[in-house]
């Protein structure tokens, strides 16, 4: 992996069907870096929300998938927390009796989520981007909790052009997406949106950004819904504006 | 027509998602707690230090739990303390209600045990004609509603000043004619002090059993507790057989832990330690003195090699703090005698995986129970483990079975992948072009009661990437 | 208990021995010893801020005569109404010094009335990292630190230590468990915070707690 300039895109199936600029954006920021990109087109998706549901033995021969598909990737970027966090940290114990437990092994060592990967493989904080806009960032779950990941989107943030970044008030506290959680407990899961809705709305903010798109479309439907000026953008997003 | 406890869960999270008034009174309490927790690790040095000792503790406690069990059970029968196993709520009731019976007890006097909740002791004792008092305000408050404990920690967080007066002019004096808080508390003090004098039994739970000393310790701040286990002759402790601590030591760093996680406090005002009945030549204290160990099902979670360290709770009720669903639903909605995380972790080894397995899934994993536990429980990661489990022993529906199989089939086969993707996004254009959203034809009408519809791009990134992005 | 009349002990044993047979991989023990609590280096100084946080009064005094006089002031504040107090010679010898023409009940005599408005004690320590005192059966009984609205304690600066490890450490090695059924490690006045979470000073237990700090003899 070391001085490997080749980049291999983990597009979660989400952003490949339902928020593509997330994933155009993100090539976009990783070129400027000086990166080459490369789409493995035979992924489909990590696992996660078989997973997460307790459908192990079905998520498994996805993940499978997945090993054999970024078998001979140098190294993988997500603009992702959760789904970097699925590579990551559960695929272990998900193939733990699987024949590519090996491979998965390796390959999660060399998966990154976006941030993570400017900020701690390729060692950039200045990605040359320009946003003046108030932006506000909420603190996704999985990238927090499971990557540790709570300093590094912000210091790419700070180093936008022109963005005035506001904090909110219980910026870590979950959107209440959470995969399956969202249709099986919609109550609940509408609330704690409207709860974060709120404290986005406090800080009077333009935008609220996430390294997560699934909080970001969770949220966007919740402040639709609540006919809200605020607008979410991925943090690949706001990296990829130059000035125009 | 009875309800499962699934869909009345369903049905009491929707009213209470909805009830703002609720959600604004919990969100003051915990912005209440969350100053207060943060000043209290503020006092320790090396808060990260002091969770992986006090994980380290209950580990060794755990793992060893029958020789401190035989080590505690005795030193206190050496000093004239009687112990009893018992293998469920049931035994444990029973063995309560005869002593009361054998003794001619008609007034109990009780501090708070979350064990005693479990296995409905109250009602056990009051069919058989004995008055049983709570004294901890809280429960006090609860139990003249007839209600169960709201929050492990802080039973009546869900009811306003105003309600609790109302609620005392009716129950306890109708001369109450304010709502101060103190003014409440002193009525409070008043009409438990006359049982707290005639009762001949007090009975108490424990938050830790400290094995190489043979006593109890109690944390509290009331002093209920210690009026409970000083002035009835007979002082009854109901305890879970997981309290066991290795030494009295050991309090040193738990102390402090448990009053930090729990209320925010240094230490709780009586960290009390008892070992026995009075002994010849005290002054005063109880003639006798019963603990009562309760198994009901945690000798079972030893044998779970990923859920063993379940055990560790110290039932501090910090997750139940942090959790934004229990911030959302309230104590009352999860219809369980543990709410919050661990009762959602806990419940369904104690009282059936397929009856409370729902609580697995009414999370959506942000893993903030598990960064505050002062003992390190990997509890989101447990929330998961049992959904995997239900799904093992078949506990699921079939319907949803079905589907992941076929959602296996298409992630398997990137171009019928793709094209389920096109066909999706292609379909909800039609059925939201003709205003269908939210109808019955709309396959995400779930997300759309409470959300504006997804986006619906012309072109996935794939598709993209194959007619423009793909040079470097 | 005999094995008839408690069945399930054994059961609960078997039941317990049997599941501790699964393995359950454990990390490594931490071989470093971290340092959880700051360490204190002026322990009355942090003994008498903890107090003052634990809405405690603590009063310095030079010595018996002083003593006599902090009682007899604070006995002189409450309502009418007898003083319970542990029966030893420190305490006989303050009280006459005091002088109060309160009626007072000694421990010999027996438990504390209900009716007590003050009971006076010594105490076993007192522990400076969190502001308490530590008292056991031996200081006038279980009812003594609890049972009246005011709580006086009597001590010395010789009785302080830094923390609850120092005590809880001397509590073993004197094997104090052993000579009393009963110990507590009181930190400040009774409290509730159930209503609303607004903190109530004096629950069950008493409001007030004093503490006659002596430096001298």
């Amino acid at each position: 992996m070391t001085g490997s300039r080749t980049v291999s895109l983990f597009v979660p199936c989400f952003v490949d069907q339902l928020l593509p600029e997330v994933a155009v954006d993100t090539v976009k920021v990783l070129r400027r870096v000086g990166y080459e990109v490369e789409f493995p087109e035979g992924q489909t998706c990590c696992g996660q929300p078989a997973f997460n549901t307790g459908y192990w033995n079905e998520a498994r021969p996805c993940a499978e998938h997945f090993v054999q598909v970024f078998k001979h990737a140098d190294v993988v970027v997500c603009p992702s927390g959760s789904c970097a966090t699925m590579v990551r940290i559960f695929y272990a114990d998900l193939l733990a009796k699987s024949p590519l437990r090996e491979d998965a092994i390796a390959l999660a060592s060399r998966t990154f989520e976006l941030s993570e990967f400017l900020v701690k493989v390729a060692g950039v904080t200045q990605v040359g981007a320009t946003f003046p806009h108030a932006v506000t960032y909420h603190a996704s779950c999985h990238g927090l909790r499971e990557l540790h990941l709570r300093e590094e989107p912000l210091q790419l943030l700070r180093q936008v052009s022109g963005l005035k970044l506001i904090e909110m008030a219980r910026s870590d506290e979950c959107c209440g997406f959470g995969g399956t959680f969202a249709a099986k407990f919609a109550d609940i899961s509408a609330s704690m949106g409207n709860s974060k809705a709120e404290s986005i709305a406090a800080t009077g903010a333009e935008f609220v950004t996430a390294i997560d798109p699934s909080c970001l479309l969770h949220l966007q439907g919740i402040l639709g819904k609540r006919q809200s000026r605020v607008s979410t953008i991925h943090v690949a997003g706001i990296l990829a504006q130059e000035k125009s | 027509m009875s309800t499962t406890p699934a869909q009345r869960f369903l049905r009491d999270a929707a009213e209470k998602s909805a009830d703002l008034v609720h959600r604004e009174l919990i969100r003051r309490g915990m912005e209440s707690y969350d100053a207060a927790h943060l000043a209290g690790r503020a006092r320790i040095k090396d808060w990260e230090a002091a969770r992986q000792k006090c994980q380290e503790i209950k580990r060794e406690a755990i793992n060893h739990l029958d020789r401190y069990l035989l080590q505690f059970e005795e030193k206190v029968t050496s000093r004239g303390g009687h112990v009893f196993w018992a293998a469920n709520g049931e035994e444990a009731c029973t063995y309560v209600r005869n002593l009361a019976t054998r003794l001619s007890v008609r007034t109990v006097v009780k501090s708070k045990s979350m064990v005693t909740e479990e296995i409905h002791l109250s009602p056990a004792l009051e069919k058989v004609g004995i008055k049983v008092w709570e004294t901890d305000f809280g429960e006090y408050i609860v139990q003249l509603r007839d209600e169960p404990p709201y929050h492990i920690v802080t039973p009546a967080m869900h009811l306003n000043r105003g309600q609790i007066a109302k609620l005392f002019r009716e129950k306890v004096d109708p001369g109450i004619d304010s709502d101060d808080p103190a003014y409440l508390m002193a009525a409070a003090r008043r009409k438990l002090r006359q049982a707290f004098f005639a009762a001949e039994m007090g009975i108490s739970g424990a938050n830790f059993l400290v094995a190489d000393a043979g006593v109890l310790a109690i944390s509290t701040n009331e002093g209920n507790g210690r009026l409970c286990t000083s002035i009835p002759r007979i002082h009854v402790v109901v305890t879970g057989i997981e309290k066991v601590i290795p030494r009295l030591e050991d309090l040193a760093v738990l102390w402090p832990v448990l009053a930090t996680s729990g209320t925010g406090q240094g230490i709780t005002t009586y960290s009390t330690l008892i070992g026995g009945p009075r002994q010849p030549g005290e002054v005063d204290g109880p003639e006798e003195f019963h603990v009562v160990l309760v198994d009901n099902g945690r000798s079972q979670l030893l044998a779970d090699a990923e859920q063993r360290e379940v055990l560790h709770c110290i039932r501090c009720g910090a997750c139940l703090n942090i959790c934004p669903v229990f911030r959302h639903i309230g104590g009352h909605t999860y219809g369980t005698t543990y709410p919050g995380p661990i009762g959602s972790v806990l419940t369904p080894h104690l009282a059936g995986i397929k009856e409370f397995k729902h609580l697995s899934y009414a999370s959506s994993l942000c893993g903030a129970c598990s960064s505050v536990c002062p003992v390190k429980i990997d509890l989101h990661h447990h929330l998961l483990q049992n959904r995997r489990n239900a799904t093992e022993a078949g506990a699921t529906k079939s319907s949803e079975r079905l589907m992941f199989r076929a959602w296996r089939s298409a992630m398997l086969h990137p171009r019928m992948y793709a094209l389920g993707g096109w066909s999706m996004r292609k379909a909800l254009r039609i059925i939201y072009g003709l205003g269908l959203a939210g109808s019955i034809l709309d396959p995400m009408r779930v997300w759309n009661r409470h959300r504006s519809p997804v986006p619906l791009p012309s072109e996935s990134f794939r598709a993209r990437w194959r007619k423009s992005l793909g040079a470097n | 208990m005999a094995q008839t009349e408690n069945p399930s002990r054994d059961r609960i044993l078997e039941r317990i021995r049997a599941g501790l047979g699964t393995v359950v991989p454990e990390p490594a023990a931490t071989r470093t010893e971290r340092v959880i609590f700051e360490p204190i280096n002026n322990p009355l100084e942090r003994f008498q801020q903890e107090c003052v946080a634990n809405l405690m009064e603590c009063s310095l005094t030079a010595d018996c005569a002083a003593s006599a006089q902090q009682l007899a002031k604070v006995l002189q504040s409450l309502p009418e109404g007898e003083a319970f107090l542990q029966d030893d010679p420190s305490l006989r010898r303050l009280v006459e010094l005091a002088a109060s023409r309160r009626t007072v009940r000694w421990s010999s005599e027996g438990a504390p009335s209900e009716g007590s408005q003050a009971t006076v004690t010594l105490a076993e320590a007192l522990i400076a990292q969190t502001g308490s005192i530590l008292v056991s059966a031996s200081c006038g009984g279980r009812g003594a630190s609890v049972i009246a609205p005011c709580h006086i304690v009597y001590a010395t600066v010789a009785q302080l230590v830094p923390d609850l490890a120092t005590a809880l450490s001397c509590m073993s090695q004197q094997r104090s468990l052993d000579r009393n059924s009963f110990a507590c490690v009181i930190s400040g006045s009774s409290r509730t915070a159930d209503i609303e979470k607004i903190l109530v000073q004096g629950a069950h237990g008493p409001r007030r707690l004093v503490v006659i700090l002596q430096t001298g003899t």
